[in-house]
């Protein structure tokens, strides 16, 4: 048993120096090219960086080692391929970064000791429905959607942060069997959503709700009027909005008009076709043509840059932490912690699957980030405060058990 | 909780799902899609690229230079311009072969082949080489399937015809090998301004782009689906000199006979006549009503069979897809199809692969334009091998049928195609003249084979606005045929 654990330890170990060395390397490549100063001090804050999160922060609390690398691996590599379209975008998503694992902890160590959740759970209520009101209200359109908000010259979208309080919301309100009023209030966020014309974060928002409304109450009857309720909507959305019809055109046909309307996806796929397998190289390819590198289409960049096999493998990384997700949302004791798991891993996930789907053309481009890797400070926070949730969940079940096994300790004592 | 925990895990495992259909789906597109979306015109990085590699030469099968490229030296670096080969003929019978830089002519070589012919290719080691060589990169020179004198002298042939647009596509059918492939009007790679003659756009290249109606040549097609049924192929046909059909608005409409004699003014009947001799004559209203009794979705599996709605995606060559009329259709509509017409669609090369494939017991072989890949320091690079595109017919007796009812067409008694007939040689052949909406005269098809493994040639030819295809089409195969037999002795395997 003790062998075990610390094999498992020493592989961790050696995970964690590789992933340390290729950022090393990789800034180190990058200054060889720039010769700046702050090329290198990335070179060593940034292993640094994940060192001190992947073993530092587990002494504060009982984390998840392993989603911890993982998160923290994805956020680097975001702080590197951010830095090498433009250092000044780098740089900020490595402060990003810091906020959002001072705002995981916050987060984690509030799932781990807020016992009564009922007054939160309905507070969730109407703030998530406030903030999604927020940009219609004074919000500014980026892109065909309207989902963007300044606030005291601080800019931030509303529905990254939502995402955060409808998961607690809805979790609640699931473990408590109270499904109507998760569906109303599901309902109510997706027609907030819909009149900002943000439609790929409705799809998320959608996903999630029912995913979990499915995993809570185990009814196929969910699922069915789920997929008609999403057909309706998607039609509707269709027939109501042109960005839509026009980037379903696209989708179907980039290459009709490729120097227009389908320029993005076309130049999208040739720079997949320019990387191939092993890629370009880094620093040697020209992710600048495309539009949106800095978020909606990093992975392309990455695929360009690093190669295919490359992509693929962040790709199985995002799948790890979905693995991780579930794991620990099995272990939970309770419906609502289950649920507050599952809520955050079927997003990560969504919003991976919907991102990288649109990239590679598998369905129409909907313009939501990739987690943890693209430019956005809500959404970087918010990525990591839905994998801080699921840190929390973890804390929570780590020390049930150990408190179950000290009381078996205890009771063969007493019977000795 | 125990029942939550297993709704939990089937999420998970359609995240899963997600997941896997996200690789997979990427990696078929790309290893499908990706050297097309590479080497198109909008790729910036190809052309940035290209500024520091000196392209590739590119040869025919017998070695004779096609392309390579003069370097000059400039204080920045340097500068390649592409050199073709010295005879005129020559460059303006393979410029839509080859493509030229600017991807005006879409698909060549040029802009497909890029790949190679600008060293992407290339390992890391010889990068390294070179790299420490100080050596000017040069990418891997191409040898093409193509023979030089062969296209020269079809161009000839089709200028000395006075053929105003067209394409011709020789093959090999047992290899795919690709022989020539020639579009009109065409022009001089090295004087653009100089399109020479014809209409249409020049830099259109109508062999492998090109679609058309393939008239009676589909008639091998709705053959093959009579043969392949068991209660058609036995009965026998009557040809009154029309037939007539309902079209979608109920009216009776009449398919004449292109047999008939126009000139007099009447219908001329074939009477009793069977397939054979309804496909050796091209007896219109036969096909027509064997074509209506076969049903639509028979006639639409056997022209699947031969690739019609397939999506071609061969390695080594860009062809558009060829297409059968869609959706609830008349019997009128069918009829027409039977006798290829109505909306069907094909380029000369597919209709060049369904002769291949009749000549080659029913195999379909990939056509390929690539003989050997040659790095910079003259080792040969592995080249793709030969790969089977499809497989028509189970039975080999069906295509053995059919290469009997084309070699009637050319060598019996008033068969249609009987000036493509070579003496001491098996030439096998279909004709076809497809009559086009606003077109004065109808398009002149040909497509044919020698049905002998020690030539095994096969040629489609469309004539557009031309005439007859027996009058026309036909004898240019003739002369293609002799041509490469005449040459026989000393030709070199493509593959």
């Amino acid at each position: 048993m003790k062998k075990k654990k610390k094999e498992k330890r020493s592989s961790a170990s050696r995970l964690l120096s590789l992933a340390m060395l290729f950022y090393f390397l990789a800034f180190i490549l990058l200054f060889l090219h720039d010769f700046d100063t702050r090329t290198l001090m990335l070179a060593l804050v940034v292993p640094v960086l994940i060192f001190v999160s992947v073993r530092g922060l587990p002494k504060l609390f009982p984390a998840d080692q392993l989603l911890l690398s993982l998160s923290s691996f994805l956020a680097a590599l975001g702080v590197l391929v951010l830095y090498r379209l433009d250092p000044d975008r780098g740089m900020s998503h490595l402060i990003n970064y810091m906020v959002a694992i001072a705002a995981m902890l916050v987060v984690t160590v509030g799932v781990r000791f807020i016992r009564r959740w009922r007054l939160l759970a309905w507070l969730a209520v109407p703030v998530s429905l406030g903030l999604l009101a927020l940009p219609l209200l004074f919000g500014s359109e980026i892109n065909g959607a309207r989902n963007w908000v300044t606030l005291f010259g601080f800019g931030f979208q509303p529905s990254e942060l939502v995402k955060l309080s409808l998961v607690v919301a809805l979790a609640w309100l699931l473990s408590r069997k109270k499904l109507v009023l998760a569906v109303i209030l599901t309902g109510a966020c997706l027609g907030l959503l819909m009149l900002q014309k943000d439609l790929g974060t409705a799809l998320l928002y959608f996903g999630m709700a029912l995913f979990m409304m499915y995993a809570s109450t185990g009814s196929p009857l969910i699922l069915a009027g789920g997929a008609v309720g999403g057909a309706a909507g998607a039609y509707l959305g269709y027939r109501m909005f042109a960005h839509v019809k026009r980037r379903v055109a696209v989708w179907l046909n980039p290459w009709a008009d490729r120097q227009g309307a389908g320029y993005q996806i076309v130049q999208g796929l040739i720079a997949i076709a320019n990387g191939g397998l092993w890629g370009t190289g880094l620093r040697l390819g020209n992710p600048g043509v495309i539009p949106a590198s800095f978020n909606d289409y990093i992975f392309t960049v990455i695929c360009h840059e690093f190669g295919v096999i490359f992509g693929l493998s962040v790709l199985v990384i995002y799948l790890a932490v979905v693995f991780r997700g579930i794991a620990i949302a099995r272990q939970a004791d309770n419906a609502f912690h289950a649920l507050l798991s599952l809520g955050c891993t079927v997003m990560l996930g969504l919003q991976t699957f919907v991102i990288v789907g649109g990239n590679i053309k598998l369905i129409p481009l909907t313009g939501v980030t990739l987690p943890l890797i693209s430019y956005g400070g809500t959404s970087l926070v918010s990525s990591m405060c839905l994998v801080g949730i699921m840190q929390g969940v973890f804390a929570v079940n780590r020390a049930r058990i150990r408190e179950a096994r000290e009381e078996a300790l205890y009771e063969g004592e007493g019977a000795l | 909780m125990k029942q939550l925990r297993v709704n939990i895990r089937r999420v998970g495992l359609f995240i899963c799902l997600l997941f896997a259909l996200l690789a997979l789906y990427g990696v078929y597109s790309l290893t499908n899609y990706g050297s097309r979306w590479f080497s198109t015109n909008a790729n910036t990085w190809l052309r940035s690229a290209k500024k520091d590699v000196i392209p590739g030469d590119i040869y025919d099968v017998n070695g004779v230079l096609l392309a390579g490229s003069d370097v000059t030296e400039t204080e920045t670096g340097f500068t390649a311009v592409r050199r073709f080969n010295d005879d005129a003929l020559i460059r303006r019978s393979l410029v839509h072969v080859l493509g030229d830089a600017d991807g005006k002519v879409a698909n060549g070589v040029e802009t497909f082949m890029a790949h190679a012919l600008y060293g992407f290719d290339q390992t890391i080691v010889e990068r390294v080489r070179d790299f420490v060589s100080g050596a000017r990169r040069k990418g891997d020179s191409l040898t093409l399937t193509v023979d030089s004198a062969l296209s020269r002298y079809i161009l000839e042939c089709m200028e000395g015809m006075g053929v105003q647009a067209g394409a011709v596509v020789v093959m090999d059918w047992k290899t795919g090998a690709v022989l020539a492939e020639l579009s009109c009007p065409t022009f001089d790679p090295s004087d653009p301004a100089d399109s020479s003659g014809g209409t249409g756009d020049p830099y259109f290249n109508r062999a492998t782009q090109g679609l058309y109606a393939p008239g009676s040549t589909f008639k091998t097609v709705t053959a093959a689906a009579v043969l392949s049924d068991p209660q058609l192929s036995s009965r026998s046909l009557t040809c009154t000199g029309s037939f007539a059909a309902e079209d979608q608005n109920g009216q009776l409409r009449e398919i004449t006979d292109a047999g008939t004699d126009h000139a007099l003014g009447i219908l001329v009947s074939h009477g009793q006549i069977d397939l054979r001799r309804a496909f050796r004559v091209s007896c219109n209203s036969a096909f027509a009503s064997s074509a209506v009794q076969l049903t639509d979705a028979k006639l639409k599996k056997q022209a699947m069979a031969f690739g019609f709605d397939a999506n071609f995606l061969f390695r080594e060559i860009v062809v558009e897809n060829s297409s059968y009329p869609e959706g609830a259709r008349s019997p009128w509509d069918v009829a027409m199809t039977g006798i290829g017409q109505s909306t069907l669609q094909a380029t000369p090369l597919h209709l060049c692969l369904i002769a291949s494939a009749i000549a080659n017991d029913g195999i379909m072989m990939e056509p390929r334009l690539l003989s050997r890949m040659t790095a910079s320091d003259g080792s040969v690079r592995p080249a793709y091998g030969m790969r089977i595109e499809r497989k028509v017919f189970e039975d080999p007796e069906i295509p053995a049928l059919l290469r009997e009812y084309m070699y009637d067409v050319v060598n019996e008694e008033n068969g249609t195609g009987s000036q493509a007939a070579l003496a001491g040689w098996r030439v096998c052949g279909k004709t076809g003249s497809a009559e086009v909406d606003g077109q004065e005269k109808t398009n002149a098809l040909f497509i044919g084979f020698i049905d002998d493994e020690r030539a095994p040639y096969a040629v489609s030819i469309v004539l557009e606005n031309m005439g007859a295809g027996g009058e026309y089409a036909a004898p240019l195969a003739h002369d293609i045929f002799e041509y490469l037999i005449e040459h026989l002795q000393n030709a070199a395997p493509a593959l």
